[in-house]
C-alpha cells in the first residue's frame, strides 16, 4: 500500500531521530525554510570552506516528511559544492515527478522518498530542506 | 410539549438528507467510503443547487437586466428571486440591502474600501478580534497602510473565547469600526455578536461581522443582531464557490460611493458624468455569477427545507460525541474549547505532525483540514505551527467519527 511506502520504516527514522539536528557552530550559510501553510518551520545551516560543505545540519519543527528528508539531505551533502546540490535537486524534483524513471544512485538514501509522488500535496514537504539549502548557499553570511 | 416529542420534532433524518448529497456515495482510496469532515473550508452541495445551476445553462443562460428576450428575463427574474433569499436567510429589511459579491473576502474588501476608506484619517483605529481569518485581516491592514490608520486587536482567552470586556474597553473616539467574527472556522467560537452591538451602538462605531462559518449552522437575525455589515459565502453553506453576499443597512450603502467601475452599476453614461445604478446594483459592477447566484438562492432554500433545528441538533450530537472521545485520546489536545461553539474540532496530537495525520487519514478515506486555516494569529496565539481540524455537516454522522478515530489511532501508531 502507497502509504506504507511513504511511512516507510527508513523514513519514520529519520523522522524518530534525525541526523545532523541541531544548531551548527561556525556555520558560513544558513537559510531559513518555512511552509506556512503546513506549518513546517527549519532552519539549514551549512559551514562551507574550499567550495565544498563541511558540514550540514538543520533545526526546528517539521512534519516527518520533511524532517526525513531534511535529515536524508544533511547527511548527503556533506562534501558537496554548490553546483552539485542544485544539479540533483533538478534531479530529484524530476524523480518527484515521474514514478517510471530509474532511481538516481548519486542521490543514495534519499531515493526513498520518491514514495510521495504518489502524495501530490507532500511534494513541497520534501523539497523545502532543498530549497533552503539552495538559498543558504546563494547567500553569504 | 413533552420532551419525547419536542426531540422528535428536531431530529433530523440524517440518511434521507445524505441522499440529497451525491457526491456523499463516493468511494476513495481502494473503494472506501468517503469521510468528509472538511465542512468548514467548503460545505458539499446538495442535488438542488446542482440542479438549479444546470438547469440554468441548459435552459435559459442569458446575462441579465439586459436583454428583452426571453431567455434574458427568466435569467434576471431567477437571479432577483435568489437576492429574495438570501434577504430572507438573513431576515434584511429589503432586497435593496443585499450585494452579491464573489464571497466573504470581497464583501469585507468592499467595506474597506466603498465605506470606511473615505471616512478614515490618520491615527484612526480599526478594531478586530484575534481569532479573525485572514479575510477580515488583511483588507484592513491594507486600508491601514492607505490611510495611516491603525489596526486594533482585542484579545482572546485559552479557550478561544472573546474577551469581551477588554475589547469594550479598547473602543474610543477614535474607533471607526469594529470587525469580528460571528463563528471562527480555526476553533469553533461562536462569538456574542449581539452583546458587542449593544457595546458599540453606545459609541456609534459600526460593526462588520465575518458570518461565513454562521450560516450553515445557525439561523441568522441581521436585525436582532444589530449589525451594520455582514458577510457571508455561499459555498461554506451548501452554495456553490465565487458567490457570496453583503448585507448593510440601506441608509449606509445609499452613502457609500460605489467601488467598481463598469457594466451593470450605472444608469447612464457619458464623457461628460455617469449615474450610478440604484440599490444594490451600484455596487455589482459587470456581469454578475448568474448561475452562482442561483444556486445560491437554492442553498438557502436547502437550508429552509432542512430547518435549522435539526441541522443544530445534528451537529451538537457530533460535536459532543467527537469531542468526548478525542479528549480521551492521550496526548491530544483540543485548541479552541470555547463554551459555545460551533461542530468544529481542532486539534495537535503529541508526536504527529498535522501534516502527517491529513495523509494519514485522508489514505483512509477521510478528509480533514491541515495547516493554518487562514487564520495564523490564531495559531501564534496557542504557541502552535498548525493544527488538524475535523468540521461536521448535518449529513456527517458518528459512524464517520468512529472511522476518523480509528484512522487516528492507526497515523498516531505508524508515527510513533
Ligand atoms: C470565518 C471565515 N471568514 C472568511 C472566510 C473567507 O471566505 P471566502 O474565501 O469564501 O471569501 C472563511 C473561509 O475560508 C471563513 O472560514
Amino acid at each position: 500500500m502507497a502509504l506504507d511506502k511513504l511511512y516507510q520504516q527508513v523514513i519514520l527514522d529519520h523522522n524518530r531521530s534525525p541526523r545532523h539536528y541541531g544548531r551548527l557552530e561556525g556555520a558560513t550559510h544558513s537559510a531559513r525554510g518555512h511552509d506556512a501553510l503546513c506549518g513546517d518551520d527549519i532552519l539549514v545551516e551549512l559551514r562551507v570552506a574550499d567550495g565544498k560543505i563541511q558540514e550540514a545540519a538543520f533545526s526546528g519543527e517539521a512534519c516527518a516528511i520533511t524532517t526525513a528528508s531534511a535529515s536524508m539531505l544533511m547527511d548527503w551533502l556533506v562534501g558537496r559544492s554548490r553546483s552539485e546540490v542544485a544539479l540533483e535537486h533538478a534531479h530529484f524534483a524530476q524523480l518527484l515527478d515521474d514514478p517510471e524513471l530509474p532511481d538516481r544512485p548519486e542521490l543514495g538514501a534519499i531515493n526513498h522518498l520518491r514514495a510521495v509522488s504518489g502524495f501530490p500535496a507532500r511534494v513541497r514537504n520534501t523539497l523545502l530542506p532543498w530549497r533552503a539549502t539552495l538559498q543558504a548557499l546563494e547567500r553569504q553570511q | 410539549m413533552d420532551i419525547v416529542e419536542s426531540k422528535v420534532k428536531d431530529q433530523l433524518d440524517v440518511f434521507a438528507l445524505r441522499e440529497q448529497f451525491p457526491v456523499l456515495a463516493r468511494r476513495v482510496h481502494d473503494e472506501k467510503p468517503l469521510v468528509y469532515f472538511d465542512n468548514a473550508a467548503t460545505a458539499q452541495r446538495p442535488l438542488k443547487v446542482i440542479e438549479a445551476m444546470d438547469d440554468f445553462y441548459r435552459r435559459y443562460n442569458a446575462n441579465v437586466h439586459r436583454g428583452v428576450h426571453q431567455l434574458s428575463v427568466e435569467a434576471s427574474e431567477q437571479f432577483e428571486l435568489a437576492r429574495d433569499s438570501v434577504r430572507r436567510l438573513l431576515n434584511a429589511d429589503s432586497v435593496r440591502e443585499v450585494v452579491f459579491t464573489r464571497g466573504t473576502t470581497e464583501a469585507v474588501n468592499l467595506v474597506a474600501q466603498a465605506y470606511l476608506r473615505p471616512r478614515l484619517e490618520e491615527g484612526d483605529e480599526i478594531l478586530i478580534t484575534h481569532m479573525e481569518h485572514h479575510s477580515n485581516i488583511v483588507p484592513w491592514q491594507m486600508l491601514c497602510e492607505q490611510t495611516g490608520a491603525v489596526l486594533k486587536v482585542a484579545p482572546i482567552n485559552r479557550q478561544g473565547e472573546l474577551l469581551v470586556e477588554e475589547l469594550a474597553s479598547m473602543i474610543n473616539e477614535r474607533t471607526k469600526l469594529i470587525g469580528m467574527v460571528h463563528v471562527s472556522n480555526a476553533l469553533g467560537t461562536i462569538n456574542p455578536v449581539e452583546e458587542v452591538c449593544r457595546i458599540a451602538k453606545k459609541h456609534d462605531v459600526p460593526v462588520l461581522v465575518d458570518g461565513a462559518q454562521a450560516t450553515p449552522h445557525m439561523a441568522v437575525d441581521v436585525q436582532a443582531l444589530g449589525c451594520d455589515f455582514y458577510c457571508i459565502s455561499a459555498h461554506k453553506m451548501y452554495g456553490p464557490t465565487g458567490i457570496g453576499a453583503l448585507w448593510a443597512r440601506e441608509s449606509i450603502l445609499e452613502d457609500m460611493p460605489p467601488w467598481q467601475g463598469g457594466g451593470e452599476m450605472i444608469t447612464r453614461v457619458s464623457f461628460e458624468g455617469t449615474t450610478y445604478n440604484d440599490l444594490p446594483h451600484k455596487f455589482e459592477a459587470g456581469t454578475p455569477n448568474i448561475s452562482g447566484a442561483i444556486g445560491f438562492g437554492k442553498a438557502v432554500e436547502f437550508l429552509e427545507e432542512t430547518g435549522y433545528e435539526g441541522i443544530v441538533w445534528q451537529e451538537e450530537r457530533l460535536l459532543e460525541y467527537a469531542t468526548e472521545r478525542m479528549q480521551a485520546i492521550d496526548g491530544l489536545e483540543i485548541i479552541g474549547t470555547a463554551k459555545h461553539k460551533g461542530p468544529v474540532v481542532s486539534f495537535t496530537l503529541e508526536g504527529a505532525h498535522p501534516n502527517d495525520i491529513g495523509t494519514i487519514v485522508d489514505h483512509y478515506g477521510v478528509a480533514i483540514r491541515t495547516g493554518h486555516h487562514c487564520a495564523m494569529p490564531v495559531m501564534q496565539f496557542f504557541d502552535v505551527p498548525a493544527t488538524a481540524r475535523v468540521s461536521f455537516a448535518p449529513y456527517n454522522i458518528r459512524n464517520e467519527i468512529d472511522i476518523f478515530l480509528e484512522a487516528l489511532g492507526k497515523a498516531r501508531d505508524m508515527l510513533a
